[in-house]
Parts: structure tokens; sequence; C-alpha cells
């Protein structure tokens, strides 16, 4: 680090508390950020992060506790004074209209214009100075946000940052929807942000990648700061410790389970949404992992077996019956259950209760004459809310006011509760916390155990190595390896997703998985 | 969140500015509301148009003359028949002491009639038609005649021949429907010599659907050399139409009613002549006889209120130019 | 999270907010002295509620549309022409209920229409519905011959007069089928498989595909059936007009989603009730009867509804806030 003793820190916030009626989110928190410095915050969901950026952004205000921007006092009335003061925040959610161009995102709410006339010229050749800035001048300004990659998504975004002239950068979980490839260049472009002077605060489920793109680190626990330091020399172990308090075993519990026929089969199943055909075959018990990058053809294979896409050739088999009907509807009636990866667009109601969503796709066993019966429908859910350890005020909460890791646990409940034999996962750990994720690996392995089959899609390739007992890897829409778990590592899961082929002893998949 | 506090807070603020608003309004009715004045409910088919603001000024001319309170209420979208329905029901639940009506449509209107009857309220009815008998009396224009007039008007300017248009007003309002029948006859028995490009095209209830006819009309029969319109609306919509296309003043129109840009038609030469009722006697003979009924006084069954027809030439004479723009003084708004 | 309120008592303000609103109208207009004796009888409570049936009856169906999140801008129009055919079928010797079946399946018609469009050409509802509009008021015109129906009295008209024919019947029988509609149409929405679908629907159509909801069949269930109680609420108007009026009802769509709107229902989908929507009926009525027995000027009238929309939805936000 080369902060010089006697320069203040960018930011720096003391004694920082905020209470939401009886609960304490943040309770009495310190914290600094030096110039050009990389801060990771750390912490379950739930730990305070949120609330600290969001007072920090100016959107709520503090309790108690001061802040200074250069050692200047500061107490922004709103989100516009964070913005005045430096302040950009990068959310998990991403804030483009995707309706508009990447320059018209860029630049909007600043446009360049005379009188009112949006000046074309002007407006692109900022949007071209600031798609530089962060290394990634190939991206066209000219064309809608919608039709980007996500990770180009995020490039964009924080280009409109940085066109703010912004000191702070916030990033929350800003790989979250990224592949491994657009993680790295994310990487890339925040150590490139260092030699500008911008200060990142950088928020991450990924413990990997905060060790590599991290100088310093806090870890939040329940509303309080349990520890901070410099990452170099920091064991993963620790900050884990510190995160879960005592709480925490082992990040990828495995459960013992036996795999035994053959329960589902594509044959060159193909969708209209699908780049090639695709051939698998999933056992019962059998925890199958997918892996493969962003837009690989993973998800769309998943929706064209479940329906939810047009098929338009070949065939599926379930326990020996090939599969008839186009609609969700007849896949849920053959034992089929999908985890959508969209949680909030698609995977939940969330203006809905917590019971309504787990009984959605099947309210039959609550019917008589016609008509619901509540009360067997709560009794039902209450058990489930139990077993998965859903941390929620009860079954008529609105699943919209639980948290990321407590929200996807309803989603999985709801394949439990529908007695999906066979589950398609698709990213069931994206965006939750460390311990939710722990819970759900042992759910996959207890579902194995009782012999129900696994498909598991995940962008995450430590969790894929971790629990499954067979990956197969997606490239250009097509499977291109399938192979038993003992014969993965890290370093060929990557080269088999980034050039459609295993390698043994390929340089270029270890360099990418470094 | 204390979401009831606002809620009931917001509720009685939007309430109480409303009383205010109306309180102001209701105050500047004649009469001071006291005692055992009549309250005679005059409802109109609209209340925008300048027609029924002078039957709306000859009601309280007469309210005045008798010591009686008029309560002036229409439909509240001009012409729709069953919200006229319901301002009727509305006013027997009030339990007025006489209702005048210009009913929407000679059917729908009958059972709220029977249902004042029934209630002890007597009922006028004025301007157009109702079926049946439950009202004490019809006060109207002859307007069939208003038709005759118009047409021989057209067919002596055209000097008995010519090819021309008849507007029709809109289905169902029996005023119009006379005064287009009044029309048609005449130019059938009286003027052979014209020929009627088209009889049987509705301007709508608006100026701007009229506006639109006429014009569709004249883009399709540039060589018409007459026009009628039975109505303020339609006649205002055809002279825009004519003045649009460049054709006002070489086209005979004649029209129906009265407003202040129909009046400087008439000036500039652009209409040949206004049928015109007297809707401010209309609205004035109206509660006078709901008045004498309801104090027993014998009243006449058809009571006609006439017809005029203003030209360029007689327009500023003493007994038509009140008619063409009718003193609306009486009524304070 | 920031919500203290348990949810019970959410759900009671829910219901509570537009109730507050009715009898504070009512509160109001009876306690003008003008009007205050008048004002307060069962036989204009009756008056009002016989006003009532027409939006009523068009706004049980579109609140099933709008808690799926869409829209039917056509009601109104719907509503014209099933009260012009149910008065052609009557003027054509038809005997009066076969008249009455067949206005009340005119009206399904159009919504099976509209719901076809809507999940078959994925059209969005308010196109759809905007071009059925026009559809259904021209072809009410046509059939008309652009001009009103006069047809023979007959039992139907009774359906609406205000002093029902058994007088023990107390309301209009019109009232009655709207209350009779209501209740059903409430235990449907809260405690059927078909009702929680509706409700999935309009919360997120993609989860309710994901679950193996059939979301184009309800989507035409739920046109269909509104387009049946438009039906419904045209013959009732040919029975208050006593003629088949091509031109009645005339933006009454507006006044069916506002209904919808003031009673607690959301434009974006998955909220609203039945209670909710009947209370946001009886508001306008009560409050266009109040301001004519006061004999307010219309724009007064126009002006406070429209205050209130914007009031209702406004804290109906503060509440989910």
């Amino acid at each position: 680090m080369t902060i010089a003793p006697a320069e203040p820190p960018v930011l720096r916030m003391a004694g920082v508390s905020k209470s939401f009626g009886a609960t304490r989110a943040l309770d009495d928190v310190s914290f600094e950020l030096g110039r050009g410095e990389v801060h990771a915050l750390i912490g379950e969901n739930g730990a305070g992060k949120s609330t600290m950026m969001k007072i920090l952004s100016g959107a709520i205000a503090p309790d108690a506790g001061r802040m200074e921007i250069d050692g200047r006092p500061y107490a922004p009335a709103g989100p516009g004074d964070g913005l005045r003061g430096g302040i950009s925040m990068i959310y998990q959610e991403l804030t483009l209209a995707p309706h508009l161009t990447v320059e018209e995102n860029i630049v909007l709410g600043r446009e360049v214009h005379a009188a009112g006339w949006l000046d074309r010229e002007a407006t692109r050749r900022k949007a071209r100075e600031a798609l530089e800035l962060v290394r990634h001048p190939e991206i066209s300004p000219a064309i809608p946000v919608g039709r980007l990659s996500v990770g180009a998504k995020q490039i964009v975004e924080i280009a409109r940052a940085l066109l703010n002239r912004s000191r702070i950068l916030v990033m929350d979980e800003p790989t979250s929807s990224l592949t491994q490839e657009d993680s790295l260049r994310l990487f890339e472009i925040i150590r490139g942000l260092k030699g500008q002077d911008v200060s990142v605060i950088y928020i991450s489920h990924f413990l990997e990648e905060v060790q590599k793109v991290a100088d310093s680190y806090t870890v939040l626990r329940d509303g309080r700061s349990v520890g901070s330091g410099k990452m170099e020399g920091t064991r993963l172990e620790d900050i884990i410790q510190l995160m879960v308090g005592q709480k925490f075993t082992q990040l990828f519990p495995r459960v013992e389970h036996a795999v035994g026929e053959a329960v589902l089969s594509l044959d060159r199943l193909k969708g209209t949404k699908m780049t090639a055909p695709v051939s698998l075959t999933l056992s019962k018990g059998e925890i199958l992992g997918i892996a493969g990058l962003v837009g690989s053809g993973r998800s769309e294979m998943l929706r064209t077996l479940f329906g939810l896409d047009e098929a338009e050739g070949g065939s599926v088999v379930i326990s020996g019956a090939e599969l008839a009907g186009r609609t969700p509807w007849t896949r849920i009636s053959r034992g089929l259950g999908l985890l959508s990866e969209d949680r909030q667009g698609e995977g939940l109601a969330l203006s809905l209760s917590v019971a309504d969503n787990m009984t959605l796709s099947d309210l039959a066993p609550y019917r008589r004459h016609g008509l619901l019966r509540p009360g067997r429908q709560r009794r039902a859910v209450s058990d489930l809310i139990g077993k998965l350890k859903i941390k929620t005020k009860g079954p008529a909460q609105t699943v919209g006011d639980l948290s990321g890791g407590n929200q996807q646990k309803v989603a999985l409940a709801r394949l439990l509760h529908q007695k999906a034999s066979i589950l398609l996962l698709d990213e069931p750990t994206r965006g939750i916390d460390v311990v939710s994720k722990a819970q759900i690996y042992e759910w996959i392995g207890e579902l194995a155990r009782e012999g129900k089959a696994v498909l598991f899609v995940s962008s995450y390739l430590p969790e894929l190595l971790g629990i499954c007992d067979r990956i197969a890897v997606f490239h250009r829409g097509a499977l291109v390896e399938s192979r038993p778990i003992p014969e993965w590592d890290a370093p060929s899961l990557m080269a088999a997703a980034t050039v459609g082929r295993a390698a043994r002893d390929n340089t270029m998949g270890q360099r990418i998985a470094e | 969140m204390k979401s009831l506090a606002p809620k009931v807070l917001s509720g009685c603020l939007c309430l109480s500015l409303a009383l205010a608003a109306c309180a102001k309004k209701s105050s500047d009715a004649p009469g001071p509301g006291e005692g055992k004045i009549l309250q005679i409910a005059v409802i109109p088919k609209g209340t925008t148009h300048e027609f029924w603001k002078s039957i709306h000024a000859g009601a309280v001319r007469a309210a005045r003359e008798l010591g009686v309170e008029v309560i002036w209420k229409g439909p509240q979208k001009e012409d729709d028949r069953a919200q006229q329905i319901t301002v009727v029901e509305d006013f027997i639940s009030r339990g007025v002491d006489g209702i005048v009506l210009a009913p929407l449509d000679d059917r729908a209107l009958m059972r709220p009639v029977q249902d004042a009857v029934r209630e002890k309220i007597p009922v006028v009815i004025i301007d157009s038609a109702l079926q049946g008998s439950d009202f004490a009396s019809y006060v109207a224009t002859d307007n069939y005649k208003g038709g005759v007039l118009a047409a021989r008007r057209l067919g002596e300017l055209l000097g008995g021949k010519g090819r021309i248009f008849l507007i029709r007003y809109q289905e169902g309002s029996a005023s119009t429907v006379q005064r287009e029948a009044g029309f048609y006859d005449t130019v059938k028995n009286e003027f052979p010599g014209l020929v009627l490009l088209v009889q049987d095209q509705y301007a709508g209830a608006t100026t701007e659907t009229a506006y639109q006819l006429a014009e569709n009309l004249i883009s399709r029969f540039p060589d018409v050399e007459g026009v009628f319109a039975p109505n303020e609306s339609s006649t205002f919509g055809t002279l825009r139409a004519l003045q649009e296309s460049r054709l006002a003043g070489k086209v005979v129109f004649v029209g129906f009613d009265s407003s202040p840009k129909l009046v400087q038609g008439l000036r500039d030469g652009h209409i040949q002549g206004l049928v015109l009722q007297s809707p401010f006697k209309m609205g004035y003979l109206g509660v006078k006889t709901i008045v004498a009924h309801l104090r027993g006084e014998p009243v006449e069954k058809i009571i006609d209120t006439g017809v005029a027809l203003a030209t360029a030439d007689n327009m500023d004479d003493p007994a038509i130019r009140p008619l063409l723009s009718p003193d609306l003084s009486q009524i304070i708004d | 999270m920031s919500r203290q309120r348990p949810a019970g008592l959410q759900k009671a303000l829910n219901v509570l907010g537009p109730f507050i609103g009715l009898v504070l109208v009512i509160a109001l207009f009876s306690l003008i002295p003008e009007v205050q004796g008048r004002f307060l009888r069962f036989a204009n409570f009756k008056s009002v509620a016989t006003q009532s049936v027409i939006v009523a009856l068009g706004a049980l169906g579109m609140t099933f549309i709008i808690i799926t999140g869409g829209i039917d801008l056509s009601a109104a129009s719907n509503i014209a022409l099933s009260s012009v055919i149910a008065a052609y079928a009557v003027n054509a010797g038809l005997p009066p209920l076969a008249a009455l079946v067949l206005g009340v399946l005119t009206g399904g018609l159009v919504g099976l229409a509209n719901g076809a469009l809507v999940t078959r050409l994925r059209l969005i509802p308010f196109i759809v519905t905007l071009g059925m509009m026009g559809i259904a008021r021209g072809a009410a015109k046509w059939i008309a011959g652009n001009q009103k129906i006069d047809a023979p009295m007959t039992w139907v008209n009774e359906l609406m007069a205000k002093s029902p024919r058994p007088s023990w019947l107390l309301l209009a029988p019109g009232i009655w089928v709207v209350i009779l509609f209501a209740v059903v149409l409430a235990v449907v929405l809260k405690y059927t498989v078909f009702g929680r679908h509706v409700f999935a629907i309009g919360s997120n159509e993609s989860t309710a595909r994901l679950c193996g909801i059939r979301t184009n069949r309800v989507k035409v269930l739920v046109y269909v059936l509104s387009g049946l109680f438009c039906g419904l609420s045209g013959v009732m108007e040919f029975s208050r007009l006593t003629v088949g009026d091509p031109t009645v009802a005339v933006g009454l769509e507006l006044d069916i989603i506002a209904a919808v709107v003031i009673g607690g229902g959301s434009l974006s989908g998955g909220e609203g009730s039945i209670l909710g929507t009947m209370i946001g009926v009886l508001i306008m009525s009560f409050l266009r009867n109040g301001c004519t027995m006061m004999g307010w000027p219309n724009y007064i009238q126009e002006i406070i509804i429209g205050a209130i929309i914007v009031i209702a939805v406004a804290l109906d936000r503060l509440r989910h806030r």
C-alpha cells in the first residue's frame, strides 16, 4: 500500500449505528477507506452490509455516528448528495435501462445537450471515453443494453460510474451473475481503477475472489464490525470464522449417497432456443453438475426440458416412458421440478406469501369440494419452514420481505413440496450467504440419498467440484464433456468450458482458472 | 407505518375541500332556502351548449319572478341517457317539489318520470317529447315547423333546384328528428328540383364529430350547393368545415340554433339562415308551468314556444336579436 | 425488514381503507342540512344501489382481470353491445329469458375473443381490448341500425325497477344478482385453486408458468368471465333504459376500472379484492348521488371523483412502502 501517513483516508465512518424498530441493523461500526484502495466488505446476508452502504449513499440516515470524505464532514441528505460526493453504487441487480443503448445508458441523467437538443456526437465521444477507461472499447455504444451479456452490462455500469467522476465505487456482488472469464476481466478493471486513484468498496460472497482482488477487508456480523485488516497473509478460514462466529463447520458438506438406475435420459433434445441438440442420462441418487460459461446453453437446455421453451426435436424418457405434452404442467406431473436462475423475476411471486409460493405448484392436497383449506396449507408449510430452517415470521409473510438466502430456500421448498423426483437446479446458490449455501448443499446431498436425481447448473466451480458425482460441461450450446468427479479439477473444467475440450496439460486452462 | 392516520386525515381534507368549494356554489342559488319555498329541479340534456345556458337563464328568470328555487343539473356526461335517469332518480330521492326535464330519450326516461309522479312529484317536459302521458305539460318548439322554415329558405335561395345535404344530428333525439322530418318533407313536397346528395348521415353529439362528417362529405361531393344542419353543434361543425374548404359563402347554408360564432357566420355571409327557437322562453315557461301546476292552476297540455328565421337582413331587428344573442346575465356563473 | 405490522392487521387495513372512505362520504352528506333527512333514507340507498348495479357487474369481472395484471378497455362497449343484442332479441319475439341469456353470452363471446387474442397472439391486453372497444361499439351500432332499439316491455325490464314487483324482494332483483355474484366471486378468488392462480399470474407470470400453472387457460377464463359479467351488465342496462341503446355507457370502462383501483386493485397485478371493488363502486355512486341531490355542478363532482382516485392510489402506495 502506498498511503502516505499524513494523507487522510478518502472515507472515514465512525461509530455509525442504525436501528429499524427493535432490530439493530448497525451497531457502532467504524470503517476507513484509503485512496486507491480496494476494501472488501464481508458478511452474511443481514449482517448490515447493505444498510451501511445505504447510509453511505445517502439513501437512509444513520441514528448515530459521523462520516468524513477527504477529512471533511459528510452528511448526505439524499442519494443525490452521495453522487455529488463522488460515491457511485453498482448494485447486484443491474440498474440499466434495457431499451436504451449503451451510450444512452452511460450518460443517463447527464445527457450532453444544447438547449434540450441531444448532442449525439459528444454523447458518443463521452461514451467511448468511458469505455476506454474500463478498457472495453470493443463494446459498441450504439447497441441496446438489453442485447448485451450480463458481464458486458456490468462493464457499462462501471463505465457510467467512472463518467460521474466517482472516487468511491461501491460494488455489491458484482460477479454474482458473471462467468469466471468475465469476473477475471472485472478484476483487471478494478486494478486499473486503483491506478486512477479510485477507491473501491467490494462486497462479495465469493471469498476466493475477494482474496484475489481486495487489499484489505472488514467483516460485519450482526451489525457489528468483528474484524478488519490487510488481505495479504490472512487465511480464508479465518475470515469465514469471523463471518459466521461459531456455527460454521464445513463449506461443502458431503452426504453419502448411492447412485442407482437411470431415471431421465435426453436423446438429441433440441429446443428453439438451443443451438445444438443435447443428449445426457441422469440416474437415481445422482448429482450431475453442469458447468459452462453463462450463455453456453445450460439454462436453455433445462428450460426446454421443462417445457418453458419450445422443443423442436429429440426425445425425453423418464423412468422408461417417453415424455409427452408441451407444458410445464405435464413435466411436473411426471416428477420434474425446476428451480429458476432468476429468483426474483421468475422463481418467486414476491408479493405473495411464503405459503402461497411453496404450494403454488401443487394445491390439490388442500382442496375439498373445489374450495381451498388454508389451515391445512399453513400446517404443511410450517413443517417445511422448520425443516429448511427458513427465517420467516410465518407462512403468511410476504416472500419479498425475506433475505435472498431465505427466498431461495422457499423456492427450493416448493420443489420438495411438489415431491419432485428429478430436480433441475439452475444456479441455486447465486447471490446468497455462505451459511445458506452450505445448508443448500447439504439438502442436495440428502435428496440424493433419498434417491432423487439432481441436475445442478452452476458457474461456481468449487461447489460443483465439492458436491457433484459427475460433471458435464457445456460449450457454445453443446455438451462437450461428461466425466465422473475424480477426473475433473478446476483448470480442466475451465478449459472445457472456454475452449470446448478438456485440457490435461493445457496452459490456457491453467491461466484462466488462476 | 402509521398508515391509518394519514389516510383518514387526507380523506377528510379532500372532502372538506370539496365541501367548501360546493358550499360557495350553492349559496349562489336564488332564494334563501328557508321555509316553504318551492324547489324545482331543472334537468337539461347537457350543460355546456349555448342553448342550455339560455334555458337556464329563462328558468332562473321565472324562479325570480315566482319566488321559487331552481336547481340546475344535467347528466355528468352530455347526452348520456343512463346518467340522466340517475339524475332524475336522485332528485326524486331528494324530494324536490317539481321537475322540469328535457328528456334525452323519448322512451328511456318514461320510467323515472313515472317514479316521480308516483312520489307525487309532477314533471313538465321541455324541448323534446316523451312517450306516455305522465307529465303535466310539454313545453317545446314546434320542431317540425322549424324544419319547414329551413327548407323553404334553402329552396328559395337556390331557386328551387340544386344538390344539397341533409345532415342529421343523432339517432333517437326526438327534437332533431322532427326538424329533419320537416325539412325532408318540405323539400320533397315543395321543391322537387332539390336533389338530396346525402340524407342519412349522422353528425354525432359533438362539434368535432360534426366537423369531421361535414369535411368528409364535402371532399366526396365538392359540387354541393346547399346544406342544412339541425342543431347548434352540427351547424357549427359544418360551418367550420365549409370555412376550411373555402366553400363558406358559396354554398347556401341554413342551420339551427344560435351561438356567438354562428351569429358571426350569419354576419359574414357564411350562413344564409338560422332557424331560432326560443330556449330562454322554454326555460321560462317550463318553470312557470310547473309552478302553476303545483299551485293548482290549470295548465295547457302542450305549449308551443315558437320558431323564427334569422337572416343577415333581419338579425338586428328587436324581435330577432334577443333570440340570436340571449341575455345570460341572469345566471350567476 | 422494516415491516412491523402483523399480517392480519395489514389485511384488515387493506379492506378497511376503502371502507373508511365510504363511511366518510356517507357521513359527509349526512351532515349537510340541506339533504340530511333525505340522504339517509332507505329509499335513497335503494336508488343508489340500483344505480350501482351496472358498474358493479362490470367491476366484478374487471377485478379478476386487473388482478392478473391485465385490463379490459372494451368493458363498456361490451355492455352496450350486449344490451343491444338483448333488446334486439326481445324485439324479434324471443322469450325474455332467451334474450337475457343471449345478451350474457354475447358478452362472454367478446371476452373469449379478448382472451384468445391476448394469449394466442401474445398481444398486450391494453391493445387487444382497445381494439375490441371499437369493434364492439361499432357492432352494437350496426346491429341497432345506428339508432336505439325500442323493445316491448317484458319482465326483463323489471330487473332494475326501483320498486320490485314481488314487494318482499325489497330491492331490485338486479341488486340481489350483484350481491349473489359478489359473494360467489369473493369465495372463488380467495378459496379456490383458480383464484389462487389468478393472483399468482398477476404477481409474477413467469413464476406461475414455472409452477406448472396453465397461464393461458387461466387468462382466457378470466376474460370470458369478465365478458359474461359485462353481458349481464348490458342486460341490466337494457332493463334500466327499456331500450337497447348502442351509444350507452361511453367511457364507463374508466368508471369500472376506477372502482377496482379505489378498492385496492393494482394495475400492475397481484392485488385486488371483490369487497374492495364493491366499496369502490359504492363510493363513486354515493358521491354522484350526493352531489346531484345538492344540485352541485357536474364539474365539482368530476373533480372530486378524480381526486379520490388519485388519493386512493397514493395512499395505497404509502401503505405498501
